[in-house]
């Protein structure tokens, strides 16, 4: 392996100024991932803004670091205050708020630390070695190919997406059928502008991100009632024993493992590979019924698990150009608006952006281990913040955000309108996520989907002909017949054993 | 009829506490401690926590006072739900503790034990630790 | 309340013990041993005890599925309006009425589901604070050319603190104040941002 752009990667992070977003965005992470309410995809997509006067390498640094420290920030919600910050740090709660009720809420955090570096830095060295891997075997990808990846991407996302299925697919469609609006690259036509000026050009990324996750988010929270408050919670003894990292070292290396191969696949990533490291050493455990009382295993594999699926959910969108799940399309969007297309050639084209961020991630694991003990106590004053009182506070920040990307009042209403959809969307129970994601990849699939039908002369059926295509929706079918078959396969048995249960 | 405290875990209000239970075994009543906090935040400092809570029914305990405690988040001001809990169990008095404050701070932060003085409609005993 | 003494009662409420059947141990029995990502955020939100209002019911469910449709023949329609082409030759309107097709039968497959689906939720008095709130963001935005940003913001922050969030009258005109003032100086003075401003 050409090991020079990889070092050359390591002289961009240790730039000062790369340094500082780095740390920004760490800090920013672990800040989101405490704070209920706003996610690292809201979060990012406020903040794109922030983006478009930066260098490109800065800002995905930057967005980086905001996605994988918010993972551990909900781990310190977690263990003090029972109340999980994110949806990957839910398995944390058992273990690690039972250590907390024993007084051992600072052994919790240090393993949750460790657990999370070793996590992300074992996904980081595993994704060095992969990413150029498969970013090589894509590049001999010709249209059919992306056309399969980008509909497989899209009905994976939505498959696992935390709604209905089926709604999160309208979602879906609803992100593509947007994606049309403006004038067809390929004829110049002008398609859903209703003579619109300003939609002549298309539905811009920023405003639609931005008012979808961000204030979508804050309008549906308004309409909820607020319960359980908790007292300030205090952490002690800040580090766990020896004898407690030896116990976890085990649980630390497969989570990470688990974690690094989950956080591939487009959909659950970090959430999903927490669960299935806590279920699998929960299997494994000579001793299980310790797990959920206190067996630091059951905080050091969850931990180690989420970090390392959210490092490796970039291989994807760094590699092939289809985002794994909602935040890393909003990234997405970030690498367009500067000027950056992912996909396969990011890798050999690019070098300097693609191996600084990699490489900025370790920097960013080393950051979020130090500072994430001396800042539990900082944290945990910030959780006294109202909600009613940060709304607003965010809400002024997105509208003038928004504005700052093309000086445009009427950004500023189209964010509004998407955040009022976001809100619907919410409260109907569509996701929108795969919306988001849809709308990125729209106009990509499209233009590829054309291509194809060209090359194919029409017939459909030639996707089939091409191995890899043909895999990729072999795998699409399956997707989409698969829980249509176990459903018809359930009340076939179902009807079967009825007349032998008939009593005689 | 019942003493109502209204308690945070701060020195004024568990002067207050103690006020109040010895109010309450002078007139041979039982006493309500409320400890309301203001919802809207996963911490609040004005939520007592388990340990304090052990503590209040200790010390009621050893005045030989009948206690309840009641835990409540709100959405509004502390005011309004003190006195909202003391019509709803008609109480005897209302024990609060007081702090002292700068002109400043009386300025910018108002006082919600003002209030409850101001607006009660029965009495209200104010403590200062 | 004059019970006897020593009859003291055990404190309740948030920000207690966890009460039977939810501590730690209990809720790793509730999360099976194949939990999903689904498990994952239901066991959150019911961690975080924020509560929503309930399911909309069956009719509600129906009306979304039927909007759905609807959106789908109209995008089929719309799709008509440019050229549709066909699968040998694509078109401007080829892609849309994929896409308004696939919409169409999303939404009539939604449809024999509406009885069972409890995702979406009933609209309550809460949701008028939705409303307000995206009305003051319309303000907002109708107004700030004419008059600048500044004053509809202190009212758009001030709403939303006393209003929406019941804050006390000291701490919302404080806090509206300082946030457009931040604002001002870090948009308009530090950054030069040419966003409309009165002063």
């Amino acid at each position: 392996m050409d090991l020079a752009p990889v070092l050359d990667g390591f002289t961009v992070v240790l730039e000062p100024t790369n340094l500082l977003y780095c740390l920004i965005g760490v800090v920013i992470g672990m800040l989101v991932g405490v704070l209920p309410g706003l996610g690292p995809a809201a979060t990012i997509a406020i903040l794109l803004p922030l983006t478009i006067g930066i260098d490109t390498v800065t800002a995905i640094i930057m967005l980086a670091g905001i996605f994988y420290g918010a993972q551990y920030g909900g781990t310190i919600t977690s263990v003090l205050l029972r109340l999980p910050g994110e949806a990957s740090t839910v398995v944390t709660v058992f273990d690690g708020y039972a250590l907390a009720r024993q007084g051992k809420a600072g052994t919790a955090l240090g393993i949750a630390a460790i657990g999370s570096f070793v996590g992300g830095t074992i996904s980081i060295v595993a994704l060095s070695f992969v990413a150029p891997l498969v970013a090589g075997f894509a590049l001999d990808f010709g249209p059919p190919e992306y056309t399969a990846l980008a509909l497989l991407g899209i009905l994976l996302v939505s498959t696992i997406s935390s709604g209905d299925r089926i709604k999160a697919l309208v979602a879906a469609a609803a992100g593509l059928l947007l994606a049309t609006v403006g004038r067809d690259s390929f004829t110049g036509a002008e398609r859903f502008t209703f003579d619109n000026l300003n939609l002549a050009d298309g539905l811009d990324f920023v405003p639609i991100a931005m008012g979808l996750f961000g204030l979508g988010e804050i309008l549906h929270a308004l309409e909820e009632r607020h319960h359980a408050v908790r007292a300030p919670a205090t952490v002690s003894n800040v580090w766990p024993s020896r004898k407690d990292l030896r116990q976890s070292s085990g649980a630390i290396g497969r989570g990470s493992v688990l974690g690094f191969f989950l956080g591939i696949l487009p959909g659950g990533g970090a959430t999903l590979s927490s669960l299935a490291a806590y279920s699998m050493e929960k299997r494994r455990s000579k001793t299980p019924e310790r797990f959920g009382k206190g067996a630091v295993e059951g905080v050091a594999a969850p931990e180690s698990a989420n970090n390392a699926a959210a490092t490796s959910s970039f291989i994807p969108l760094l590699t092939l150009g289809i985002p794994a799940n909602a935040t890393m399309a909003v990234i997405f969007g970030a690498l367009l608006i500067q000027g950056v297309t992912p996909g396969p050639r990011l890798v050999e084209d690019d070098p300097e952006l693609f191996w600084g961020v990699v490489n900025s991630m370790y920097i960013g694991n080393i950051l979020l281990l130090i500072m994430s003990i001396p800042l539990v106590g900082l944290f945990v004053r910030i959780l006294r913040v109202r909600a009613t009182v940060l709304a607003p506070i965010t809400v002024m920040i997105t509208l003038i955000g928004v504005y700052t990307v093309r000086n445009s009042v009427f950004d500023i209403g189209l964010v509004i309108v998407f955040g009022a959809l976001g809100y619907l969307m919410k409260k109907l129970g569509f996701d929108p996520g795969p919306l988001v994601l849809a709308f990125v990849l729209g106009s990509l699939l499209e233009s590829n989907l054309r291509r194809s039908l060209l090359i194919f002369e029409g017939d459909p059926t030639g996707f089939l002909t091409r191995p890899i295509s043909g895999t990729l929706l072999a795998v699409f079918l399956l997707v989409v017949l698969g829980p249509l078959l176990s459903r018809l396969l359930a009340r076939r048995r179902a009807t079967s054993d009825r007349p032998a249960k008939e009593p005689v | 009829m019942t003493v109502l405290v209204g308690f945070v875990p701060t020195p004024e209000a568990r002067a207050a506490l103690d006020a109040g239970i010895a109010e309450a075994a002078r007139r041979g009543e039982g006493v309500l401690v409320l400890n309301s906090s203001r919802g809207g935040a996963p911490v609040s400092v004005e939520v007592a926590d388990e340990d304090t809570l052990r503590d209040i029914t200790a010390r009621a305990e050893r005045a030989g006072v009948a206690v309840e405690v009641r835990q409540v988040t709100r959405e509004g001001e502390v005011a309004d739900e003190v006195l909202r809990v003391a019509r709803e169990v008609d109480a005897s008095v209302i024990v609060i503790g007081l702090r002292k404050r700068s002109p400043v701070g009386k300025l910018l932060m108002g006082s919600s034990a003002q209030r409850i003085l101001l607006d009660a409609d029965r009495p209200v005993l104010a403590v200062k630790p | 309340m004059s019970s006897a003494p020593g009859g003291a009662q055990r404190p309740t409420g948030p920000g207690g013990p966890p009460a039977a059947g939810t501590g730690p141990a209990d809720l790793v029995e509730r999360l099976h041993d194949d939990p999903t990502v689904a498990d994952a955020d239901d066991l959150a939100a019911e961690l975080s005890a924020e509560e929503r209002p309930e399911p909309a019911g069956p009719v509600a469910n129906v009306v979304i599925a039927l909007v759905v449709v609807c959106l789908g023949v109209a995008t089929v329609v719309g799709s008509f309006g440019q050229n549709v082409g066909s699968a040998s030759a694509p078109a401007g309107g080829t892609w849309p009425f994929l896409i308004g097709v696939v919409l169409t039968g999303l939404g009539l497959a939604l449809l024999p589901l509406a009885r069972r689906t409890a995702d979406a939720e009933k609209f309550t008095r809460a949701s008028l604070l939705v409303v307000a709130g995206v009305a003051t963001m319309v303000g907002f935005v109708a107004t700030i050319g004419v008059i600048g940003f500044e004053i509809p913001a202190t009212a758009l922050v001030f709403v939303w603190l006393r209003f929406l969030g019941r804050e006390s009258w000291r701490l919302s005109i404080a806090l509206s104040l300082a946030v457009v003032v931040a604002f001002y100086l870090i948009f308009v003075v530090a950054l030069s941002v040419p966003i409309p401003h009165l002063f």
